[in-house]
C-alpha cells in the first residue's frame, strides 16, 4: 500500500506492507536508527516518536495507520552545536548512561514541555512513565527533565 | 493501613575476576603534535562510563582538557585486549594501565622537554595547562603543541603501551589464605518504606546511600551509578523474578518480567565516600555493582521495621507480605 506521510517536516511517500510498523518504516526505510526497539510490544517506551504532538509508541502503530501524519523522530530535534533544550538539559545533568532509552526520554520530554512548559515534579514522573530506564535509576532524567523546564533554582 | 518503616542493607564486594585469574588490562598511547592524545583500550565503555574516565585520566596526566583526549575503545582491529566491562574493574584494572601507558609517553616527552628547556633533568620539567614547563620557573615554558611538534621534526614520537595486572592470588583450599580479589569495595544504604498492610503493597520512598569508591574520579557518574544501582536493587528486591519451567523461561518479556518504571524508584541521595586505595588510579576503586546489593536488605529490613514481618525469599511481592502478615498458615 501507498502512504504520505511528514517525517521531520519533510513529506515522504512510501509504498509499504500491510504488516509494517511504522518503528520498521523508520528505521528500515528511512534509516532514522535513533529511534530504538526495546521490546516490540508496547511496554518500554524506546521506540517512542511523536505523531501529531502525541507519543506514540511506533511499534505499536501500523506504517498504514501513520498515512497522512507528522511525525518528529530524535533526528528532527537538535544536531551537534545546536541542541534541543531538552537533549541540552539530558546532557549537563548527566542524564544518559548506556543511551538506549534516550531517545525516547527526550521525546517524552520533548511532548510533555510542548503542551506544559512548567510541569511540576508529579506531572514530569507520569509522563515519562512509560518509558523504561535500566541504568540511570531516572534520577538524573527527572532532574534534566526539570532543569529543561526552567524549574530548577540556580 | 499504610505503615513507615526504615532497614539498613550493608555490602562488600570483591571488583575484578579475582582468585588469581588473569586480570589484564591494557592500553595505548600517543601524543600528538597539536598536543592533544588519543587512548586505545579494548574496554567497553556501555554506558559506566569508562571512556570519560579515561580521558580524565590521560588529561590529568598531560596538563590538558578532557575533550582534547581521543578515546578509542573495543576495536579488536586496533585495541589491546583490557578485559570484559564486568566485575567493576574499568575504572580500577583500565584506569592503571591508562596511567601507565600515559606515564611512558610522557617520559620521553619530560626527556626531550628538559633539553629544549635547558633544564638538566627530566625531573625538572612539568606539565600545566596546556604548557611544558620548568618546575618553579613558570617564565621558562613552552606550549605543548610546539614542543611535541618540533620533537616531531626531530625524529622523536611519544608513545606508550603497557598493561596492568590486578594482584590476586588463588585462595588455598586448605588454609582459605589468599587474596582472592583487590581491592575490595564497600557501601551502605538505608531504605525507607511505606507498606500497605490491605494489598502487601511496597512503595520506597527514600534511599540513602554511601558508598566507598577510593576516589571519585567523576562524581557526576558516581552518583548517576549509584542512582542506577538503586534502581535495579529495588526491581530485585520487589518485583524481579525469572520464572523458569522444565528450563525454559516462563516470563522472558517486558510485559511479564517487570521492572522498575520512574513512578517506583524512590528519592535518592547519594555519599561519596573517598578512602583511597593506594594502588588505584588517585585512589579510585569500583563502584558499579556494589550499587545494587545494600538496596535489597535495606528494603527487607525496613519492611520488618513497618510490619514486623520478615521476607526470606526474593522478590517480597504483595502475596508473600500478606501471607506474611496473616501468620503461619495452618496446614
Ligand atoms: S519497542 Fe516499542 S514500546 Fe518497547
Ligand atoms: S541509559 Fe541505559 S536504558 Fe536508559
Amino acid at each position: 500500500m501507498k502512504i504520505e506521510l511528514k517525517v521531520n517536516g519533510v513529506d515522504r511517500r512510501l509504498e509499504v506492507e500491510p504488516e509494517e510498523r511504522l518503528l520498521d518504516i523508520l528505521r528500515e526505510r528511512l534509516h532514522l536508527t535513533g529511534t530504538k526497539e526495546g521490546c516490540g510490544e508496547g511496554e518500554c517506551g524506546a521506540c517512542t516518536v511523536i505523531m501529531d504532538g502525541k507519543t506514540v509508541n511506533s511499534c505499536m502503530v501500523l506504517a498504514g495507520q501513520a498515512d497522512g501524519h507528522a511525525v518528529t523522530t530524535i533526528e528532527g530535534l537538535g544536531k551537534r552545536g545546536s541542541l534541543h533544550p531538552v537533549q541540552k538539559a539530558f546532557l549537563e545533568e548527566g542524564a544518559v548512561q548506556c543511551g538506549f532509552c534516550t531517545p525516547g526520554m527526550v521525546l517524552s520530554a520533548k511532548a510533555l514541555l510542548d503542551r506544559n512548559p512548567h510541569p511540576g515534579k508529579e506531572e514530569i514522573a507520569v509522563a515519562m512513565s512509560g518509558n523504561l530506564c535500566r541504568c540511570t535509576g531516572y534520577d538524573r532524567i527527572l532532574k534534566a527533565v526539570e532543569r529543561a523546564a526552567g524549574e530548577v533554582e540556580q | 493501613m499504610k505503615k513507615r518503616g526504615r532497614g539498613l542493607g550493608c555490602a562488600w564486594y570483591g571488583t575484578g575476576y579475582g582468585n588469581g585469574f588473569p586480570d589484564v588490562s591494557s592500553a595505548f598511547v600517543e601524543i600528538h603534535d597539536d598536543g592533544s592524545v588519543s587512548v586505545l583500550t579494548g574496554a567497553i565503555d556501555v554506558g559506566q562510563g569508562s571512556s570519560t574516565i579515561f580521558a580524565q585520566i590521560a588529561a590529568e596526566e598531560l596538563g590538558i582538557d578532557a575533550d582534547e583526549v581521543t578515546v578509542i575503545s573495543g576495536d579488536t582491529d586496533t585495541t589491546p585486549d583490557s578485559g570484559t566491562s564486568a566485575a567493576t574493574r574499568h575504572t580500577y584494572n583500565t584506569g592503571n594501565a591508562v596511567i601507565k601507558a600515559v606515564t611512558q609517553a610522557k617520559a620521553g616527552l619530560l626527556a626531550y622537554a628538559a633539553r629544549a628547556l635547558h633544564c638538566t633533568s627530566a625531573d625538572g620539567i612539568e606539565l600545566k595547562d596546556h604548557r611544558v614547563r620548568v618546575k618553579g620557573e613558570p617564565a621558562r615554558s613552552l606550549p605543548l603543541a610546539e614542543v611535541v611538534s618540533q620533537a616531531r621534526l626531530d625524529g622523536e614520537r611519544f608513545l606508550g603501551s603497557e598493561s596492568y595486572t590486578a594482584r590476586t592470588t588463588r585462595v588455598n583450599p586448605e588454609t582459605g589464605q589468599g587474596s582472592p580479589y583487590w581491592p575490595y569495595a564497600f557501601g551502605c544504604q538505608v531504605a525507607e518504606v511505606e507498606v500497605d498492610t490491605e494489598t502487601g503493597n511496597v512503595r520506597v520512598l527514600k534511599v540513602v546511600a554511601a558508598h566507598d569508591l577510593g576516589k571519585a574520579i567523576n562524581p557526576l557518574q558516581a552518583e548517576g551509578q549509584i542512582a542506577g544501582g538503586i534502581a535495579q536493587g529495588v526491581g530485585f528486591a520487589l518485583l524481579e523474578e525469572v520464572q523458569l519451567s522444565e528450563g525454559q523461561i516462563k516470563n522472558p518479556s517486558l510485559s511479564q518480567y517487570l521492572i522498575p518504571t520512574v513512578l517506583d524508584t524512590p528519592e535518592i541521595h547519594a555519599i561519596l565516600v573517598e578512602e583511597p586505595e593506594e594502588t588505584g588510579p588517585y585512589g579510585a576503586k569500583g563502584l558499579g555493582e556494589p550499587a545494587m546489593l545494600p538496596t535489597i536488605a535495606a528494603i527487607v529490613n525496613a519492611i520488618d521495621d513497618a510490619v514486623g514481618v520478615r521476607i526470606t525469599s526474593l522478590p517480597a511481592t504483595p502475596e508473600k507480605i500478606l501471607a506474611a502478615l496473616a501468620g503461619p498458615s495452618k496446614t
